[in-house]
């Protein structure tokens, strides 16, 4: 939990307390949003409801912002943070079959679970094809761990990529996002609009 | 309508557009503000903090006792001029001239945690300056021999017999030193070659044999 349980403000064992309430914080945002529903999701591939992308570049951006402000005042070391690896060909095609799954099922595994917890039929026989999909995985991943391992560009972040400033970088995609925004709002006028 | 009427309408109605704007102004605002160069290294209170600590000096004595026991986790690293090093320094000891402190070929010797750095030079000053540099970048395990090889000198080759006041820890210390001293080569007792005794020769003069006279 950030920086208060490395410098010992709080015990240790506050990180599942912290967890659990984060997790529940996090269930009852995506219910209230109407985000346990299959069609808000699969609303975003028929193009009748974006809320979805723009919830998550919402906050993608928001945090960058935020992140870059506290950096900027010293608050805390960009540098400092972890940067999930890149493994590029694993990536593309575990994105694309996640994607698959996302526009079949409707459920992304979050809400799978939250739409769950409401009792929704379709999201509990999602979360068994999710779990036998894991199984499979797992049986599978001696001749899946070429793929799985292969391609690894390392911490690397698009700044590096592009060897841009940051600021900037981020100020693009700010733009992008609001772009993004503007062009999901001129397809749903364009699309039949599905009431549920 | 009254004017207030008005702004709310403008507002609820142009709702995502002021939104847009304040997103894209905020993110426009890390780019404008003025850039300034960041702290490399350690905060510096933290600098100041580890700078006033007594624990990042090493007594002779403490460094003595490390290397007569061989401690394996000690680097001895001389900040002296190549000159001076290959004239005296500590045995074992590598040479890395203050100047050259950060250069690529060195960097990788105060750059780890695996050894106890030990930093000196002729006094504490060099070394004081290449452990503020280190520590400042965040380097570990640094550490100044007190006093330098001055110190070294003054205590491990020639120390100096206490008073006879002193308490007994002092004759202790001057034991270790005395002994110390001698591990590294110098102050042994002086062995007095005793001369071998000569044996005092004495000459017996025989008695020349006397020509038998006649007896009775």
């Amino acid at each position: 939990m950030g920086p208060l349980i490395p410098n010992g403000l709080i015990p240790v064992e506050w990180n599942y307390v912290i967890a659990i309430l984060i997790g529940m914080a996090f269930g009852y945002i995506l219910e209230a949003s109407g985000f346990s529903s299959s069609r808000k999701l699969a609303g975003v591939f028929y193009g009748y409801d974006f809320v979805v992308l723009k919830v998550f570049f919402t906050s993608a951006v928001v945090s960058v912002i935020g992140l870059y402000y506290l950096d900027y005042l010293n608050f805390l070391d960009i540098s400092q943070l972890y940067v999930q690896p890149t493994y590029l060909w694993a990536a593309i095609i575990g994105g694309m079959i996640m994607g698959v799954g996302f526009l079949a099922g409707g459920f992304c595994p979050g809400t799978s679970f939250c739409g769950a917890a409401i009792g929704k039929i379709d999201a509990i026989v999602f979360i068994i094809g999710l779990t036998i999909g894991i199984f499979v995985f797992a049986e599978a991943f001696t001749f899946l761990e070429p793929l799985f391992n292969s391609s690894n560009l390392g911490h690397i972040t698009m700044v590096d990529i592009l060897d841009i400033s940051p600021y900037w970088f981020i100020l693009i995609f700010t733009i992008i996002a609001i772009g993004s925004f503007v062009f999901s709002d001129w397809v749903r006028s364009k699309v039949k609009k599905v009431f549920y | 309508m009254s004017k207030r009427y008005k702004t709310k309408k403008f507002i609820v109605k142009r709702e995502y557009q002021i939104l847009a704007f304040i997103l894209v102004f905020i993110a426009a605002g890390l780019v404008l503000l003025p850039k300034y160069k960041k702290n490399e290294g350690i905060m510096p209170e933290l600098f100041v903090k580890n700078a006033i600590s007594s624990e990042r000096y090493i007594s002779t004595d403490q460094l003595a006792d490390k290397i007569i026991n061989q401690d394996p986790s000690v680097l001895l690293i001389d900040m002296r001029s190549e000159k001076e090093f290959n004239e005296f320094s500590l045995p074992n000891a590598i040479n890395i001239p203050l100047k050259n402190l950060l250069d690529d070929d060195y960097i990788g010797y105060i750059d780890q945690d695996i050894y106890d750095v030990i930093l000196f030079s002729n006094d504490s000053f060099y070394a004081d300056q290449a452990w503020m540099l280190g520590n400042r970048l965040g380097f570990k395990n640094l550490y100044v021999l007190k006093g330098g090889l001055n110190e070294w000198f003054n205590t491990i080759i020639n120390p100096k017999y206490p008073d006879e006041t002193m308490p007994r820890e002092a004759f202790k210390l001057y034991d270790f030193r005395k002994a110390a001293g001698i591990y590294f080569g110098v102050g042994a007792p002086k062995t007095e070659k005793k001369a071998a005794p000569t044996k005092k020769v004495i000459t017996v003069k025989k008695k020349k044999k006397r020509a038998a006279e006649g007896g009775c």
